[in-house]
């Protein structure tokens, strides 16, 4: 095993971490709905929301990392320039991430001065983070995208994944510079500031996820290179296509233009295009192989993937992406379960594949199932359904009291929520959120167990089992 | 936009998309099986799309753009099975080779 896929593995339990206290804080942030009063005085609301969500952002973004350390050796066929400092900096990024957590939820807010924004919280939702800790992540970030460009330039093998994906590494980097305020004028800091929200979500994180399942479809169902690379190429320029100029669909009430609301309207208007695309791409593929394949976590969780994007992205996004709509959906809980359901469906699917693929090799298994995993995979799935199911409900409630007859006064506020809907959708979320929970802590007994009690199976067997 | 137009119009939107989304998958799966009845099954979820598209350009208040927006949206999701279809075929019969 090369050592880069050693570091991958380090990311990937890292990543798996992270997954559990996103949950756990996720759990809490929506036990404060139905409890206002719990933790008082100990956890403050907004510390347990920024804990689910920058956790999330954390193990999504390790996940890639380790998802693309574990393919790139065996994409250029030698261990990977630079690694020794790879290694180091991912016991610094861990140690960040940790003592930044210990920060939020010891310290929680300063003052408005700088050394509050050097080292308690940078107040800018989803990247909160201190200065120093987002310097760190800018130079693992640059570190990163040493590993891939110094080792393609050592090789000079490039292959049409790996040029996609170092071209992406250069929007991926300067957009995260646009993470440390400068402006003090909110309405130009806070367009800014969707540049990097919505252009590293929806634009070079789908092309990050677009290698890694290239690779993954490669060393999974066995598609040839030439057929992956093919479809990255059209996808990701679809997906980038309507991607970046859909940034619009979040300019309302901040003060932007109001040719913004169009454009964004128009260009997410589009989005469920390619994404149909990508559905009909992975049912022909699990069609053609009759829905047999060597490791069916993985597939699965590829499956689930495809239609998460779908469902989440297509149809739960384009709900509200329309201007008229938008104006009145934005910043409810609508919003939350359209996010909720895209990040599930478009990154976090993808890379619970990778884990299972990697969990086959590293184990050296010919072929990897199991039951556990098939209640992990439910029980997650149904729990994510049923949030953003509760959550689309509260967002009816807030989007049609507070804001289409209450007109977003501080009363229609708070009429919205003690709306009965409301409540019991709050409540119905909780309850799901226990049972993804409940999924987390399945996946990660199976992640430690499984085929661990199963024998290897000979090629003969192999071949039965895919028959 | 009042507030009952606003979740039929949500509402709408979403099931326009979700009918596509059927239509697509189900008609790859005809393909793959060779089945007739799926096919059909496959056009009549496509002729759904299209009654929830008609019912959006009709009931709602969206502005004439976005209708418009609509109608060539629907005229899209019929193309891109077949065509994708095809292209996946094209690209593994060539690999085959």
């Amino acid at each position: 095993m090369y050592r880069s896929q050693q570091l991958a593995l380090k990311y990937l339990t890292a990543a798996v971490a992270l997954f559990g206290i996103m949950t756990v804080a996720g759990v809490i942030s929506a036990y404060y709905y139905i409890n206002p009063d719990f933790l008082f005085g100990i956890l403050h609301f907004n510390i347990a929301k920024i804990l689910h969500i920058d956790t999330m952002i954390i193990w999504l973004l390790m996940g890639f990392m380790g998802a693309i350390y574990w393919f790139l050796p065996e994409e250029f066929g030698r261990e990977l320039v630079g690694i020794r400092l790879a290694e180091i900096l991912f016991y610094v990024f861990c140690a960040a991430v940790a003592v930044v957590a210990v920060v939020f939820i010891t310290v929680q807010y300063g003052n408005s001065n700088e050394i509050a924004l050097w080292f308690i919280n940078q107040g800018r939702k989803y990247v909160e983070a201190p200065r120093w800790a987002a310097i760190g992540v800018v130079v693992v970030m640059a570190v990163f995208a040493y590993n891939v460009l110094g080792t393609a330039y050592v090789t000079g093998k490039v292959t049409g994944i790996t040029a996609v994906l170092m071209i992406d590494l250069v929007p991926l980097l300067v957009l995260y510079l646009d993470a440390f305020p400068a402006i003090s004028n909110m309405s130009a800091d806070l367009f800014w500031w969707w540049w990097l929200v919505h252009l590293w979500v929806e634009a070079t994180w789908e092309v990050l996820i677009g290698c890694i399942m290239a690779w993954t479809l490669m060393q999974l169902l066995g598609t040839s290179r030439r057929i992956v690379e093919l479809w990255l190429y059209i996808e990701v320029a679809l997906v980038l296509g309507t991607g970046i100029l859909g940034l619009g669909h979040h300019y309302f009430w901040i003060g932007t233009p109001n040719y913004w609301l169009t454009i964004g309207g128009l260009f997410s208007a589009l989005e469920p295009l390619p994404l149909l695309g990508m559905v009909i791409h992975a049912v022909y593929d699990a069609g053609t192989h009759h829905m047999k394949t060597t490791n069916r976590p993985a597939f699965y969780w590829m499956l689930a993937e495809a239609f998460g994007n779908f469902l989440g992205g297509g149809v739960w996004g384009f709900m509200i992406t329309l201007p008229q709509v938008n104006l009145y959906a934005h910043g409810t809980q609508w919003t939350v379960s359209h996010g909720h359901f895209a990040f599930w469906g478009a990154y976090a699917c993808g890379v619970l594949s990778v884990f299972y693929l990697v969990i086959q090799k590293l184990r050296g298994l010919a072929y990897l199932e199991g039951t556990l995993w098939k209640w992990s995979f439910a029980a997650l799935n149904l729990g994510l359904v049923g949030m953003v199911g509760a959550l689309l409900v509260s967002g009816f409630a807030q989007a049609f009291v507070e804001r289409a007859i209450g007109g977003s006064t501080h009363e229609a506020f708070m009429l919205g929520q003690e709306n009965h809907w409301f409540v019991e959708g709050m409540i119905t979320r909780f309850i799901f959120g226990l049972v993804f929970a409940a999924g987390y802590v399945a996946l990660v007994w199976d992640l430690l167990t499984i085929g661990k009690r199963t024998p290897v199976l000979t090629a003969a067997g192999v071949a039965g089992a895919a028959e | 936009m009042s507030e009952i137009s606003l979740l039929q119009s949500a509402l709408l939107l979403g099931l326009y998309v979700a009918l596509a989304g059927g239509y697509g998958f189900v008609y790859t799966i005809a393909r793959l099986q060779d089945a007739i009845r799926l096919q059909q099954a496959s056009f009549i979820l496509y002729g759904l799309h299209g009654l929830t598209a008609i019912a959006i350009v009709a009931w709602t208040p969206l502005q004439i753009g976005w209708k418009g927006l609509i109608v060539a949206s629907s005229a899209a999701f019929l193309a891109i099975p077949p065509i994708t279809w095809r292209f996946l075929q094209h690209t593994h019969e060539t690999e085959v080779q």
